[in-house]
């Protein structure tokens, strides 16, 4: 159980919907925070999606959505996100966040309060780079991510400041995930 | 005639898309097709080999693990390379808890709405649902309270006048027929379902280090540190940890997903008649049990067109047969060529038309195993172990059956398993019998570190020159193979050949369907605008297109489309 769980979705291998991984990657190499909130690359959880959210209280997701201008942020209500019906489902991939909060709905469990960062993507082509205006927009959502931290709990996510020890900028970790 | 099309347009691009032909109030023709381009092997060419399973396991969020895996025993094959006992144990622990996880999401939240009809719990009376539920098994969650809890929570949702995570069953649709007490022990136990699935993939986050995509695979064996007496390490302390949740897992597989799976066949008893299509069957030995990978605790095999007898197994990944048998044919995919290629040749070049009837139709390879379309899944691996004699498939088979017989009040056998319902039986079967290897290979594990064992991992050393290798997987969709070209020390081809591609397989150059299509011929079709007859059969393979896009659509575009034409 935790306050607040922040989670990256989307697939890092086609393009720009690896955007929410990015950024959940981005707020782990950039900011510290206490046991009470996690952060974390869901990847791609599709069917299992309600399990992953049963125990938090509150849950700020941040995914790729659907739009006109690559690298747009677009932060959406629990009311707006349940409020698009879910369809005819093939295979276990369809279903999305708007179906695990439905069945969370019925089955009376998981948490009130969520939120959701969008992204607009430029590509979804095959590879496992982001696009460079998503590129460009991954601190603004993690911005955003942070200020939606901080209205739930004062201070959730804390900017790392590098040692003044070491007097080295900071390195980012190679792309390994 | 009646041209159906059934494309669902999630997120961007659709992953399956079915065509079929109806005439007489009966599929004539059928066309499965997957519309989107991934080709996403070829992320990985120059690559080093020890990071692929970094990749492949991010193909797709449901089948996560299975590629993680299928990765590494290929690149393990390559360099004959063997694997610690304690991985074996760890990784056979982790398939096995991924499976179960993943057999009851698809039943409960995925296929039961094609049998079960919502609305209808309605009319039910809770203490008679009680009272049939308690008759079918042992199981704690089945009181008249409960039970009476879950129908107000329904009626509750049915007066809000939304229909929430049930808005597309096909509720009300004519061949809707369980009683509505049956009705209301599917939708509690699809409930308690959303707990118990969570406990097995507890397990796979605590080997893992996380879930989904785990973290603990190497080419070598898993990279688990293993010490009794620390607090950090896998210790005597996690294992219990572990043992706890199996503990829960256990008993709702076998006295609630297997007695729920024959309920609901035992009133659809017609569903054994329809389905069967390609009867030739694939499953490979899984859950190795000695360091070189020759000795499995489940069998596999192929069985051509249906005929147990003449089963043959395959010995491993070794197994010279597999390992030329496997080719993949492009005419009828929007691929260059057309011969059928050997994965090591494998090529993936683009060439895209439109979705042509007698051409190319699909981003799907039709792969064929010693040139015939063949169908893996569940089904494969329980007759394969049936065939082979392996006593817990049989035990659960058998039982299986005479659940279904005593509801449906014919006597069911073996031979029905061909059909639609026959798959959704052979997985519940696969996950009873899984859930008993799970106490098993715990209990491998536990006792190997309590001798004193606590290898992991042997280096891999790459030589110069050209090596090929294939890993195999039985993964819960049937036959995963992952086909590697390594050229001093690098990745020089990569090919998976995955579950859904040999199941949603387009025709081959003979012009002979794959499974998908060869079961949906025959099948009943009551209102074409409502096509659940095509879902039944198309579910209970329980398609998986690798690699979803998982973006939101926040317009709330239909999710899916059905087209009469």
């Amino acid at each position: 159980m935790s306050r607040l769980a922040i989670f990256g979705i989307g697939n890092i291998l086609l393009g720009d919907d690896g955007v929410g991984p990015a950024v959940a990657r981005y707020l782990d190499d950039n900011f510290d925070h206490d046991d009470e909130v996690i952060v974390e690359d869901l990847g791609t959880p599709s069917l299992s999606l309600p399990g992953y959210l049963i125990e938090h209280d509150a849950v700020i997701f941040i995914d790729a959505v659907a739009g006109d201008i690559p690298g747009t942020i677009v932060t959406y209500t629990r009311e707006e996100i349940v409020a698009v019906e879910p369809g005819i489902r093939i295979s276990p991939h369809e279903p999305s966040i708007n179906d695990a909060l439905i069945l969370l709905d019925f089955a009376g469990a998981g948490p009130r309060d969520v939120t959701l960062i969008g992204v607009v993507p430029e590509t979804l082509d095959g590879g496992v780079t982001l696009s460079p205006r998503v590129a460009a927009a991954v601190p603004g959502a993690a911005q955003a991510a942070v200020a939606e931290a901080a209205r739930r709990i004062g201070g959730a996510l804390v900017r790392r400041v590098v040692g003044a020890a070491s007097q080295r900028p900071a390195v980012a970790r190679p792309f390994t995930w | 005639m009646t041209k159906i099309v059934i494309d669902p347009i999630t997120r961007i691009e659709g992953h399956l898309r079915i065509d079929v032909e109806v005439d007489g109030g009966e599929v004539q023709k059928a066309w499965a097709s997957s519309t989107m381009f991934r080709g996403i092997e070829r992320i990985l060419l120059g690559r080093d080999p020890r990071d692929a399973w970094f990749f492949t396991q991010r193909f797709c969020g449901v089948c996560t693990t299975v590629h993680a895996l299928a990765s590494v025993r290929a690149v393990e094959d390559a360099l004959n390379l063997e694997i610690p006992l304690n991985a074996q144990y760890i990784r056979n622990l982790t398939l096995i808890c991924h499976a179960l996880h993943d057999h009851v999401v698809h039943f409960y939240q995925l296929s039961a709405l094609d049998w079960v009809d919502v609305t209808q719990v309605l009319k039910a009376d809770p203490k008679k649902a009680s009272a049939i539920a308690e008759s079918l098994s042992e199981w704690e969650g089945n009181s008249s309270k409960e039970m009476a809890a879950v129908k107000n929570r329904v009626k509750a949702l049915v007066d809000s006048g939304q229909l929430g995570p049930f808005a597309h069953g096909y509720w009300g649709h004519p061949a809707m027929k369980l009683p509505p007490e049956v009705n209301l022990i599917a939708v509690s136990h699809y409930l308690q379902a959303l707990e118990y699935q969570r406990y097995a993939n507890q397990v796979v986050a605590m080997l893992g280090g996380k879930t989904p995509h785990i973290q603990n695979v190497a080419v070598g064996g898993v990279s688990n540190a293993i010490n009794p007496d620390s607090d950090a390490t896998l210790n005597i302390d996690r294992l219990y940890q572990m043992k706890a949740l199996l503990d829960k897992i256990v008993p709702f597989i076998q006295n609630v997903y297997v007695p729920d799976v024959c309920t609901v066949a035992g009133f659809y008893p017609e569903w054994f008649g329809y389905g069967a299509g390609v009867t030739n069957y694939l499953s490979v030995p899984d859950l190795p049990l000695d360091e070189k990978s020759t000795q499995f605790e489940l069998p596999g095999g192929f069985i051509p067109n249906g005929d147990l007898s003449k089963f043959r197994p395959i010995t491993g990944q070794k197994d010279e047969n597999f390992r030329k048998a496997v080719t993949e044919d492009n005419t009828h995919a929007w691929y260059k060529g057309s011969g059928g290629l050997h994965p090591w040749k494998g090529e993936t070049d683009p060439e895209y038309t439109d979705w042509q009837a007698d051409g190319k139709y699909s981003w799907v390879k039709a792969p064929r195993y010693e040139g015939q379309p063949t169908q893996v899944g569940p089904l494969a691996n329980v007759l394969c172990g049936y065939a082979a004699g392996n006593p817990l498939m049989i035990k659960w088979t058998d039982a299986a059956l005479d659940k279904v017989s005593a509801i449906a009040k014919v006597k069911a056998t073996p031979a029905m398993l061909h059909s639609t319902l026959g798959r959704h039986a052979a997985r519940a079967v696969r996950a009873a019998v899984l859930s008993e290897l799970a106490l098993k290979q715990w209990q491998l594990l536990t006792d190997n570190i309590l001798r004193g064992d606590s290898k992991v991992f042997n280096q891999p050393e790459f030589p110069k020159g050209e090596i090929e290798g294939v890993g195999f997987h039985e993964a819960p969709r049937g036959t995963l193979s992952h086909w590697v070209v390594i050229d001093n020390g690098a990745i020089k081809n990569y090919q998976a050949v995955v579950p859904t591609t040999w199941n949603a397989s387009p025709r081959d150059a003979k012009g002979v369907p794959g499974p998908y299509e060869a079961s949906l011929l025959k099948n009943p079709i009551a209102d074409p605008e409502h096509p659940l007859e095509v879902l039944r059969t198309v579910h209970s393979f329980d398609p998986c297109m690798a690699c979803a896009v998982h973006m939101f659509d926040p317009s709330g575009r239909k999710v899916a489309r059905v087209k009469v034409l």
